[in-house]
Parts: structure tokens; sequence; C-alpha cells
């Protein structure tokens, strides 16, 4: 393993830092109304500074009211889904793991649908609120199945969230055919990941876990390079395996459920932005976690701007985008970089 | 059910607001008369143009494909997703919405963003002639309302007279083919057999779109068989081709399976009186020779 130095986190951090910038600059002054790019610019700045100058009054509700919280939410999420991801692979010792991977979305589908057939779907806060508790209500039940003698075996973990997670989804299966709620559509499009209703009150809902959750790991990094080094070992070095085990879970499973609640499934970031990291930057979880965050939240705002102006006024769903500009520029990677032992 | 309060705006340009109840019950007031009007629905954008507007109408859904004029206008959404963009960009007075297909959650989020919006929620014929009459008020076209309605109950009472008292032949309508989707109640389309003089042998049904098996509808044996189609050429054939394994049914034996355009069927808009025309000339052919 290559030494890691904090300068070295630090100078990826800030460079990944600017483009992040980069691309939430980019993704305000883009869209299917034409507004010239310095002038959105402007708006977005004086807005911070508390000013009121540049623009006209709709243009000032497009950028500020509508583009810049989807910049902010797809951030979020982006980072949160990337770190979890890399957390779960580094967790369950497989390199196909994602955030969705223990059935944690598939809970979140079936709390979101018995908002909406309850009635719940027409209160803004309903729907997020019905299917983060179905998402947390996953974790306990994946949890309580998937140890073994008190302790977290990833093998009976990650078997038992896939079956709970296949059973979650036949429940939304059933319930979308039997039900004729027209509502349901929307279930369709959660279940392909959408950022069309972010606000400010989406974003104060889940930056507290995301921020926690990410820091949290953070934290554990060090720790989490000693599992992966083969847990005995982490053992001799007096890490309390168990505990690790359980609090990276936790985090992990928090971060995905708050995204999941309030965007629906957003694929393959959690998968390929890891992976990414790794390929570019090497394994180590210290500079891993921070990179996976920021290159996340890039790669997601970048990803849904692209989603809404491609084919304007339709909007595409996001996963489409993560899907058909991710995968190809993972095998890129795959076949450029030289295979380094990730996992 | 619809009550208007007409009154004097604060402003000193004495500009008057008009305070309505949409048909889902919700309260809308806006400036009047509105002069920008955007359709999220085919059949509110075929409503707009019926009124005589035209110039008025600065957004439509990507369905509205009926005026041909309709598809040269702005496009800011489909039934499911809205470009909020366009839509602030084009600043609209009112935005005329559809309960059937629009959701709740759009509506919402349009009022968030500042904008008024009206829903129509026709559920039959007579509603759509209701929700004829409301858009005609809201939009300052009451007169050219009122003249659509009359001209619509004139039709819709003839082909009631002309097939009071004959025998209601049984009705199978297809709208969907993989798999088999039909109209059942409070469904456009079961309302119109009904007027038309037929009977619909999904009538009973609860749900509005029912799936049919083919055994369901063997046992049921339509005399009459209505395939309602996006794309009157591409599909027509390989459906008709299908039906005709199944000569037991005696809209199949006698070659009564009808192909009829289905944006004129399960489209609440004015032309569904023309709609009803041709379901009551497919069921009641011999009354309608001329």
């Amino acid at each position: 393993m290559k030494i890691i130095t904090l300068k070295k986190v630090l100078t990826i951090s800030i460079l990944l830092s600017l483009l992040l910038i980069f691309v939430i600059l980019l993704s305000v002054t883009m869209g299917s109304v034409k507004v010239p790019p310095l002038r959105s610019i402007r708006i977005l700045f004086q807005s911070i500074l508390g000013l009121k100058g540049a623009g006209s009054e709709t243009e000032r509700t497009i950028i500020l009211s509508l583009r810049l919280p989807r910049a902010i939410l797809a951030g979020f999420v982006g980072a949160g889904l990337s770190v979890s991801g890399a957390t779960f692979q580094a967790l369950l010792r497989n390199p196909l793991a994602d955030p969705y991977i223990l059935g944690v979305s598939s809970g979140a589908a079936v709390g979101a649908i018995i908002a909406i057939l309850l009635g719940l779907g027409t209160f803004s806060f309903g729907l997020p609120l019905a299917s983060f508790l179905g998402a947390l209500l996953t974790i306990m039940v994946v949890f309580y199945f998937g140890r073994q003698d008190g302790k977290i075996h990833p093998h009976t973990l990650l078997l038992a969230g896939v079956i709970i997670g296949s059973f979650l989804s036949a429940l939304i299966m059933f319930f979308i055919s039997v039900s004729q709620k027209e509502e349901l559509h929307t279930i369709i499009f959660w279940l392909m990941g959408d950022f069309s209703f972010s606000n400010a009150r989406a974003i104060l809902i889940i930056f507290p876990y995301i921020l926690l959750g990410v820091f949290f790991l953070y934290l554990r990094s060090r720790h989490l390079n000693l599992i992966l080094s083969g847990e005995e070992n982490a053992v001799q070095l007096g890490v309390d395996v168990e505990r690790l085990k359980l609090v990276s879970y936790l985090s992990a499973s928090l971060i995905t459920a708050a995204s999941v609640s309030v965007c629906g499934l957003i694929g393959f970031v959690g998968l390929i932005i890891p992976h990414s990291v790794r390929l570019i930057f090497g394994p180590d979880h210290r500079l891993l976690i921070p990179s996976s965050a920021l290159l996340g939240a890039s790669f997601l705002i970048a990803s849904d701007t692209f989603a809404r102006t491609l084919l304007a006024p339709v909007e595409l769903p996001v996963g489409v985008i993560t899907a058909a500009f991710g995968g190809p520029f993972f095998i890129y990677l795959l076949r450029t970089r030289k295979v380094v032992k990730t996992l | 059910m619809l009550f208007l309060a007409i009154f004097l705006g604060t402003s000193a340009s004495y500009s008057t607001t008009l305070k309505v109840k949409d048909e889902a019950g919700r309260e809308v007031a806006f400036p009047f008369p509105p002069k920008r009007f955007v359709s999220l629905a085919p059949n509110i954008t075929e409503i707009l143009f019926s009124l005589g507007l035209d110039e008025e109408i600065v957004g439509v859904s990507i369905h509205c494909n009926f005026p041909e004029r309709a598809k040269g206008k702005v496009r800011v959404g489909s039934y499911i997703s809205l470009d909020f963009e366009k839509i602030t960009y084009l600043k609209p007075d009112l935005i005329i919405a559809t309960g059937a297909g629009n959701t709740r959650d759009m509506v919402d989020r349009l009022g968030k963003l500042g904008f008024q919006t009206y829903v129509i929620y026709p559920k039959n014929f007579e509603d759509i002639l209701k929700s004829i009459a409301h858009i005609g008020q809201v939009v300052n076209r009451e007169k050219e309302a009122r003249m659509i309605i009359e001209g619509m109950r004139k039709r819709s009472q003839k082909v009631i007279e002309l097939t009071k008292g004959l025998p209601r032949p049984k009705v199978f309508i297809q709208i969907g083919d993989a798999p088999i989707v039909t109209v059942g109640k409070g469904s456009f389309a079961d309302d119109l057999i009904r007027l038309a003089g037929g009977e619909n042998i999904a009538g009973k049904e609860k749900e509005v779109y029912p799936r049919f098996g083919m055994e369901e509808i063997l046992k049921r044996s339509p005399e009459v068989i209505v395939i309602s189609s996006m794309n009157p050429k591409g599909d027509y054939q390989r459906i008709l081709h299908e039906w005709a394994r199944w000569k037991t049914i005696p809209a199949v034996k006698n070659g009564r399976i009808h192909l009829i355009d289905s944006d004129l069927i399960d489209r609440p808009s004015p032309r569904i009186i023309e709609g009803l025309e041709e379901i009551a000339k497919v069921l009641h052919p011999e009354k309608f020779k001329k």
C-alpha cells in the first residue's frame, strides 16, 4: 500500500473541490431556458452576498429556486451514495456491493407506496418520511437476520439483505400491479430516481445524515483499511471489529435511507464512483472516502444536468444518465489503468 | 358547484381578480381576464383552441397533438414531468391542468413558484360539457363555450333518439393489445357506449382500465369489437389478424371489428362528440345510413 500523507489527502481534496465548484456553476448556467452564463453566475453570487441586482425576477426564480436546489441536493446525494457504496464494498468484502444491496432501497420504496396508498402522499413531507421509516425498518430486520452468534458475517449479512430486498421488491410489484391509484405512477419515476422536486426542505432533511455519516466514516477510515487486510489482523491491532462493522453498517445505511427518501433510487453512482477512485488514487480509505464524496457529488450533479437538458422539456430519469455515461467511463478506467488489487 | 366572485382589486390599475373554486375543490385567484395560458393536457388544449384562443396559449404539453397549430406551441413537459423552468419563463397568468393525468404534487409545486392552476376533472360525458363551461368562464370566453356545449348537446341528443329502444349490442373496446386492456366503469368510452345504445361487456368492472384475459372475452362473447388505436395504420392489421383466430366470438364471426381513433373516445375534449357518433355508427349501422 502506498503511503498516504495528510498533505496528499488535502491536495487531492482541494483539486476535487474545485472540480465540484466548477460543475455546480455549469449546472446553474444550463437549462431549457437560456440565461446567459455570466449573468447566471452573477445572480448566484449576488444572492449569496444577499444582494439583488442582476437578472429579471424570472431569471432569479429559475436560477435560485429551480436549478440551485437541484444541484445542491444532487451533490449531497452523490456524495452520500458514493461513500455508502465504498463502505458496503469494504464491509461486505464484495466489489459488487452498492448502497442498495442490502435492501434499504426496496424498504424505502415499500414505505413510499404505503404512504401513497394511505393518501399521505399529498403532504409534501409524507412520502419522504414514510420511505425513511421503511428504510429504517429494513435496516433493522436485515441486521437482525444478518447476524450469527452476535457477530456480523459478511456473507450472512449479504444474503439476508439480498433476500429481504427481493421479498420487498415483490411487494412493490404486487402493489403496482393491483393498484389503480394514479399516484402510483409517481413510484415508477421514484424507482428511476427523480430530482425534480428538489427544494430547500429536501436539502435540510438529508444534509445532516449525509454530512455526519460521511464524516463519521472518514474518522473510521484507518480501521476500515485494517478490516480489509483481514479481521484477525485488525483484532490483534486492537480494533473492536464487531463494533466497527456495526457502526459502519448503520452509518452507510442511514446515508442511503436519507438519500432514497428524498429522490428515489439512483443507481450506479454508489458502485462506480468508489471503484473509479480506487483505480485512480488507490484503495486507502483515508483518501477513498473524501475523494469518493467529492467526485460522487460532481458526477451526480453533472448527470442530473444532462438528464434535465438533453431532451427538454421532457426530463430523463437521472439513473439513465449515470449508467449511460458512468458505464463506459468505468470500462475505460478498467482497461487503461493497471489492475490494482482493490478489494 | 362553482362559485364566482369577481371583485375589484386593490391596486390602482383597477385590474380585477377572479376567485373561483376549481373542479378539484381548490381556491384559485388570478387577474381577470387572464391573457397568457399554459395547458398541461391535450384535451385542455383542444378546448382552448375551440374557444377561439390561439395567441393566448403560450405553452402546451408534449401530448398536445390537436389541432395542428398546437404542435407549434412551446412544450412545457409531459403529464408526469414538467419543465418548471420553461413555465417560469413563459409567465402564464393561468395554468390549466387535469385531475386525470397531472399530479397533485405537480400543481402544488407550480403554486410554490407563484403560479395559479385551474384543475378540471371531468369523469363522464356530462362532466366534459361542464368543464368546457368552466374553462369558458375562467378564460373569459363564456359565449363561445355556450355555443360549443349547445352543439354537442344537440348532436348527442340525436344519437340517443336514433338508438332509443333498439337492442343493445355487447361491445368490447380494446385500448391495449399486450396485455389486452379494456375500458371499465368510470371511463369516458364506457359512458359513450351507453349513450350510443350499446352494452360494454366490461361495464361492471370497477377498474377504469381493466386487464382482460382472452378467456374472459370468449365467455362474454362481444357482438362488436372496437379497437381504439393511436396509430391507425401500424398495429391495426396485426391486431385484426390476431382476433381472426377466435371465430367463436360473434364480433369476429360477423366481421364487426372496427377501428376508432383513440383521441376521439378517451380524450375529454369537444371532439368526443365525434367519438360518440362513430361508436353509435358501428353499433347501429342501419340507423346511420344516409
